[in-house]
């Protein structure tokens, strides 16, 4: 190896630092601004719709087995719907599970046989983004607030059965007594004060009511650009965190441009928020409040300012608004975990042999538990990076989106997993099942399926 | 390491791949044709014919630097890195040619101002400094492709053009990640953080 004196290297540096050439223009980081009148964009994008969506459906099945196969006797904790089983990702022709975990990172990249469904996931429409809401979201809102959710550009493009059960249970740290408050509704501006009178403080009332109040933004909202046929009142926070979980609602990430490289974010449920020190997938915000004032600065997920300030953002006051939103959102309490001990430890005298097997292979060979600690809420309250791009070739292109490395990822907490999928910061992986092959594969575990049925049957613990 | 293959899998420009792109109506141009409802007839925007521009004049440079290195690199690898880059940068002016043709899109053949600045200083260099602003050179402007590339699937029109880039930015990446490797070697800098597919085969 002959390697260059530093000097020489800065100097060839310093050479190249003034720009002759333009560079891209603005579009590139800003959101351009409409160029078309909103009645011709409507009918562009409702003609476009059908394949839009045909598309997505055949990615989608291409992937994945998306049938309802319930794991016989598992329900999500509100008992609404039953959790999902199997191993859903397909393989490439001629591979097993067992074959591929024997692979090491270069081989699996240089054969091209990493599962499609491990790689990342596209939005329906990755050119447009913005926020999809499930139907059942859309329904409900419609009905309760006379508020369209409804987007004629996507719609919702997963299943319901391989998303969180609507609407989800609500459990408080305050009141672990009652069990699940919602009374098996949707806690919407109109029913919220009735819900939770006499359960929740003043500051936390208050604190609800500006989660559930909606504001215009990026796609709901009174200008031309927007997404919805009437001119919209906007959305709030819990229309993506029904009743402070989620019902699977999907975004970009704000964090990166340009618009190809935004990766799908699947919403993610705040239990457990009490717990949680870093927010975000990517930027790591240090607080809830932080997360909550600077969403409504920033057009919900889009980390744009600019866009957000022409549609009217919403500015909550530090210490009489925000304070209050974030103290609503630190009683969402995790969903009773019965065979689990103050420790998050298995309570032996309750777990199955089969259980008490997956909790070895979690602590221990498996290696989840150098992230999701059991101690601190299955959190580590860190960001990894799991290097995917081992196993593939990035640069490549799927329905728009540009699979790139993915970086640092915040660790996200197992309390109540079963009833959170579609998994990983994306959606990419349907069931628990799949995130055991996931894991397996990435941290080349070679478990034995043995080792994966009992992990799996642990999880479902949490 | 090995002579290199030219990736082929950029040259495929099928009809099912330009019409499984829907481009981006939001940001659709007042006047764009459309071919049925909803479906832009071949037609670029201004992102798309800046694209063009842009990259015409990025093949035209990698080409010249290319064959100035193959000459003058001192380090093995960066000689075959400069050949790679004027075979797979050539084919790649000419596919662009071709997706450029129907829209009536002139494709530049002269670099782009910054990298004729480049090739300035690079002709006055010998040796391992040669090799390192070659190197690093090489660094921005596969960085800046990366992203023009992304730019323009995101807000290009053309279903041709967005066909063309989806399947040459694999191929650009692995450029990147070439040039990462070799920097690592002649320099001491990080490399890249997944190795190449082509190079190092």
């Amino acid at each position: 190896m002959n390697r260059l004196p530093a000097s020489l290297a800065a100097l060839a540096c310093a050479a190249t630092l003034v720009a002759r050439a333009d560079p891209l223009p603005a579009d590139a980081t800003y959101r351009p601004l409409p160029t078309k009148p909103f009645s011709e964009v409507k009918r562009l994008d409702e003609a476009a719709k059908p394949a839009v969506q045909r598309r997505q459906a055949d990615l989608l099945a291409s992937r994945y087995d998306l049938s309802n196969r319930p794991i016989p006797g598992v329900m999500m904790s509100g008992g609404r719907r039953a959790v999902q089983g199997g191993v859903r990702v397909k393989l490439p022709a001629g591979m097993t599970w067992e074959k591929l975990g024997a692979m090491t990172p270069e081989e699996i990249r240089e054969r091209n046989l990493l599962p499609e469904g491990f790689k990342p996931l596209p939005h329906v429409k990755q050119a447009t983004g913005g926020q999809v809401f499930p139907q059942n979201q859309i329904d409900t809102i419609a009905q309760l607030e006379q508020r369209d959710l409804r987007r004629f550009d996507v719609d919702f493009d997963l299943p319901d059965h391989l998303t969180p059960e609507f609407p989800a249970p609500i459990f408080l740290t305050t009141h672990p007594e009652l069990g699940d408050v919602s009374r098996g509704q949707v806690l919407s501006i109109r029913n919220f004060y009735e819900i939770m009178n006499g359960l929740i403080t003043p500051v936390q009332m208050e604190g609800l009511r500006l989660l559930l109040t909606p504001f215009p933004q990026e796609e709901f909202n009174q200008t031309e650009d927007r997404k919805v046929a009437q001119q919209s009142m906007g959305v709030a926070c819990l229309d993506c965190h029904t009743n402070f979980h989620s019902n699977g609602a999907f975004h970009l990430t704000p964090d990166v441009r340009p618009q190809a490289a935004r990766f799908r974010l699947d919403s993610t449920s705040l239990r457990g928020m009490f717990n949680q020190q870093i927010h975000g997938s990517k930027r790591s915000l240090r607080s809830i409040e932080d997360f909550s004032e600077f969403e409504q600065r920033t057009a919900y997920f889009n980390g744009d300012h600019v866009s957000a300030t022409r549609k009217g953002p919403n500015l909550p006051d530090r210490t009489n608004q925000v304070a209050m939103m974030a103290q609503m959102q630190n009683i969402i309490n995790f969903p009773p975990a019965p065979k689990l001990d103050w420790r998050g430890r298995l309570i032996p005298a309750k777990a199955t042999p089969q259980e008490l097997a997956g909790e070895k292979v979690f602590l221990g060979k498996g290696q989840c538990a150098q992230c999701h600690v059991p101690q601190t809420s299955f959190l580590d309250n860190n960001m990894h990076d799991l290097q995917l791009e081992r196993f593939y070739r990035t640069g490549e292109v799927r329905n728009d989106l540009v699979l790139q490395p993915d970086g640092p990822i915040k660790t996200f907490t197992l309390r109540g997993i079963k009833d959170s999928p579609p998994y990983l910061h994306d959606g990419r992986l349907p069931t628990l099942a799949d995130t055991v092959e996931f894991f397996n594969l990435v941290l080349g575990l070679k478990l034995t399926p043995q080792e994966k049925e009992a992990l799996t049957a642990y999880l479902l613990t949490l | 390491m090995r002579t290199f293959t030219i990736p082929t899998a950029a040259v495929l420009l099928t009809a099912s791949s330009a019409f499984a792109q829907f481009g981006n109506p939001a940001g659709m141009m007042p006047e764009t044709p459309e071919a049925r409802p909803g479906v832009p007839a071949p037609y670029a925007n201004v992102q798309d014919r800046l694209f063009v521009k842009l990259l015409g004049m990025g093949n035209a440079g990698e080409v010249a630097a290319g064959r100035l290195a193959g000459s003058r690199a001192r380090h093995a690898g960066v000689k075959t890195f400069a050949r790679r880059m004027v075979d797979d940068h050539g084919g790649a002016a000419r596919r662009l040619e071709a997706v450029a043709k129907p829209l009536n899109l002139p494709v530049p053949t002269e670099p782009d101002p910054d990298q004729k600045a480049a090739q300035a200083r690079l002709e006055q260099l010998e040796g391992a400094a040669f090799d390192a602003a070659y190197l690093q050179a090489q660094l921005v402007d596969h960085q800046k492709s990366v992203i023009l590339l992304h730019w323009v699937i995101s807000n290009g029109q053309d279903a041709g053009i967005q066909s063309f880039a989806k399947e040459t930015l694999p191929a650009v990446q692995d450029h990147l990640r070439h040039v990462q490797a070799l920097m690592a070697e002649v320099t001491g800098a990080a490399g890249p953080v997944d190795p190449p597919v082509v190079a190092h085969r």
